[in-house]
């Protein structure tokens, strides 16, 4: 069953096609390397036996057919090695001088060259390729040689060609096997890690073997991607806690007063007004949430357009101009002319809003709240000032996160979702909000990237 | 006009006009529509209702109405698709136009369709019938956009001088005094919420948390109001304020 899963995996099968075209090659070198090796050898055979042949022609046009004959009984006597093959036969096949005791039966007398097997007294069988001629009326001269060593050499190249190709086709068969075996490992692991976060183990991950392989870099990716997962996961818990904590509240409240009112002999209107009351509030914590979740979506990137942050500044300011005078705060504004940036107009109008309000809030009668608008490069900068308490280091990242109420805010009222909400426009509009210490108190930093200046004609 | 006050949120204020506003509500949701209707009825209108698209758009060509709320998400035809029709066909009556929360309230889209305001549910009774009754009257007074002097009693603000006076008496107001001023006279007797206020004057959309509005009032409320006997600019609470005219 392994083995066959093994088979089905892609490296495998891509082992297979490699093993494949590998043995092909090596099939057409051995073809090549065979048709060059026993080409040459043959022609070299077949142009020493020509010129054999041509050399006993013209002894025979010079002497004669008797000539002829003790030429050839000569050079067989020479012949230690009775590798050549020598016979002049007359016109019904009858040998007149030679090593052959008899004309091959099978030959065909028309040809000019054949290829037969020479039966010695002995038994041994010789492959011999010979040359044909015909010398004088009636008679036929054969002249050849001894070709059993060309015959084996053939028959080794041919050997060695399969076991060439089997051996090929072998070696990467059982290294196709390892390749996926090792690669199907690594994966398996990746697949048991991924099943076992599917049963709910959220927090396994995928074992990094520090090769920097891609097996390594999928690993890491594949365990950044569940990081990111699980801190998604544990916001949305919070805000779930947090939704349901912070609602549970008001609706309790809200819920053991319309039993008051549904028990009491003469319901009063005042108590069903602060019901309606109440549950405004609930309702306006689900209003902000919302919004926020729209602005994280990013459904108002597609209605950005250019806007003049400093136009937003002039506005909002003189909309809290009055609540701050009325409670002795001097509200300052500074901002340079028409710094443009490429946004929503109501979304970074509320922003601003959000950070005024709190501003205003948490700052003491007599003190101070600045808004600077500047513009540094290509980043415009809005900052709120206030002169209240400020928020602690180790808080401030905190209350940016949705439902955050520092314990000092809990007597103010507000939902702990003013900044979480500024966070997300900044966060869509490719903005950072920084918050520092303006000893005393805050300073909110809101810096969006700025559109060019436009040029002024000249 | 038959915007009776008798709503206990509303007070009361004793119309003395006499023609009935027709209203036409083009709502799917049972529960919502009911309760608009029931609360327009108590406020003097005659409520009309279509639970469809369709039949919604039937009722808005055959008969004569002052106003017409439609929901956005309305089964088989869509309420934007409704007000289009309606404005090809040369139909001017005024609409306003509901949206569910959570839904995409893209009010430029339900303005651009045609619609004259835009409302997100759930929405207070008493903003929707202020929202309507804005758009009854402007529809009613569409006719003298050209005054050039608006007055609510004995005040009087000169649009072309920009120049208000109380009982003859000048009375200095900043630039957005001014204007808070004039949105309150063209409204001369109606109740304006603060979310009107914010939209009419500073062109914002959200319900900014504090009470930013209501300083502003307060300011302009002593400007014009004080040392005279019969104050005009009221707080009507939990809703808005009133300018009497």
């Amino acid at each position: 069953m392994r083995l066959r899963r093994l088979f089905r995996t892609s490296v495998f099968q891509l082992t297979l096609v490699y093993m494949v075209l590998f043995a092909a090659s090596v099939g057409a070198l051995s073809l090549f390397i065979y048709w060059a090796t026993l080409g040459y050898l043959e022609r070299q055979t077949s142009a020493t036996i020509e010129a054999e042949i041509n050399g006993l022609y013209e002894q025979f046009e010079r002497r004669g057919l008797a000539g002829l004959a003790d030429i050839i009984n000569e050079r067989v006597q020479r012949d230690a090695e009775r590798r050549s093959v020598y016979l002049l036969a007359d016109a019904i096949g009858r040998p007149l001088a030679g090593n052959v005791g008899y004309w091959p039966p099978t030959l065909d007398v028309g040809a000019e060259w054949v290829d037969f097997t020479k039966r010695e007294e002995n038994g041994i069988e010789t492959p011999v390729r010979a040359a044909l001629l015909r010398v004088g009326p009636g008679f036929r001269l054969l002249v050849g040689r001894d070709i059993r060593e060309l015959a084996d050499i053939r028959r080794e190249l041919r050997r060695a060609s399969v076991y060439g190709v089997t051996l090929t086709l072998g070696l990467a068969l059982i290294g196709g096997l390892f390749m996926a075996l090792s690669a199907q490992r690594r994966l398996a692991e990746l697949n048991r890690t991924a099943r076992q976060i599917i049963a709910g183990d959220l927090s396994r991950r995928a074992a990094v073997k520090g090769s920097r392989d891609e097996h390594d870099e999928l690993a890491i990716n594949i365990n950044a991607m569940l990081d990111q997962i699980e801190n998604l996961l544990a916001g949305m818990r919070h805000v779930g806690d947090s939704v349901a904590h912070d609602l549970r509240g008001p609706l309790t409240r809200l819920r053991n007063r319309l039993e008051t009112v549904a028990s009491a002999a003469e319901p009063r209107r005042e108590d069903l007004a602060e019901c309606v009351q109440q549950l405004d509030q609930v309702l306006e914590t689900f209003n902000a949430l919302l919004r926020i979740a729209r602005v994280e979506s990013g459904a108002y990137r597609s209605a950005f357009t250019a806007v003049d942050l400093g136009a937003i500044v002039r506005d909002v300011c003189e909309l809290y101009q009055a609540a701050a005078d009325e409670q002795r705060i001097a509200l300052r504004c500074e901002h340079e002319a028409a710094v443009e940036v490429f946004g929503d107009r109501e979304l970074l109008a509320q922003a601003l809003t959000n950070l005024l309000d709190n501003a205003v809030k948490y700052t003491p009668r007599g003190g101070t709240v600045t808004v600077r608008l500047t513009r540094g490069g290509d980043t415009a900068s809005l900052s709120v000032a206030d002169s209240g308490p400020g928020i602690a280091e180790a808080d401030r990242s905190r209350v940016l996160q949705r439902f955050t109420r520092l314990d000092q805010a809990r007597s103010q009222p507000g939902n702990g979702l003013g900044l979480a909400l500024v966070n997300a426009v900044t966060l869509q509009h490719h903005g950072r909000l920084t918050l520092g210490d303006n000893a005393p108190g805050l300073v909110v930093t809101l810096e969006v990237p700025a559109l060019a200046p436009a040029v002024a004609p000249l | 006009m038959a915007f009776h006050r008798s709503s206990p949120l509303l007070g009361s204020t004793p119309s003395g006009v006499t023609d009935t506003v027709r209203i036409l509500v083009i709502e799917d949701d049972k529960d919502v529509a009911s309760f608009i209707r029931s609360g327009l009825v108590q406020a003097g209108c005659n409520v009309d209702h279509a639970s469809n698209g369709k039949d919604g758009l039937f009722l808005a060509t055959t008969e004569k109405y002052d106003a017409l709320i439609v929901d956005r998400m309305l089964p088989g035809v869509d309420g934007l698709t409704v007000i289009r029709t309606l404005r090809a066909s040369a139909n001017a009556t005024p609409v306003l136009i509901l949206s569910a929360l959570g839904e995409v309230d893209d009010r430029v889209k339900g303005l651009k369709a045609g619609g004259d305001d835009y409302l997100v549910k759930p929405f207070a009774f008493s903003e929707l019938l202020a929202r309507l009754e804005a758009l009854v009257r402007r529809a009613k007074g569409a006719g003298d956009n050209q005054t050039t002097v608006l007055r609510a009693a004995d005040l009087e603000m000169d649009l072309l001088r920009r120049e208000v006076r109380r009982a003859g008496q000048p009375i200095d107001l900043q630039p957005r005094e001014f204007q808070l001023l004039e949105f309150l006279l063209r409204h001369t007797g109606q109740v304006v919420t603060r979310t009107m206020l914010l939209e009419g004057v500073w062109d914002y959309h959200f319900d900014p948390q504090t009470n930013v509005i209501d300083v502003h009032i307060s300011r302009l409320r002593s400007k014009i109001d004080r040392g005279f006997d019969r104050p005009l600019l009221h707080t009507v609470r939990g809703v808005g304020y009133r300018l009497d005219g």
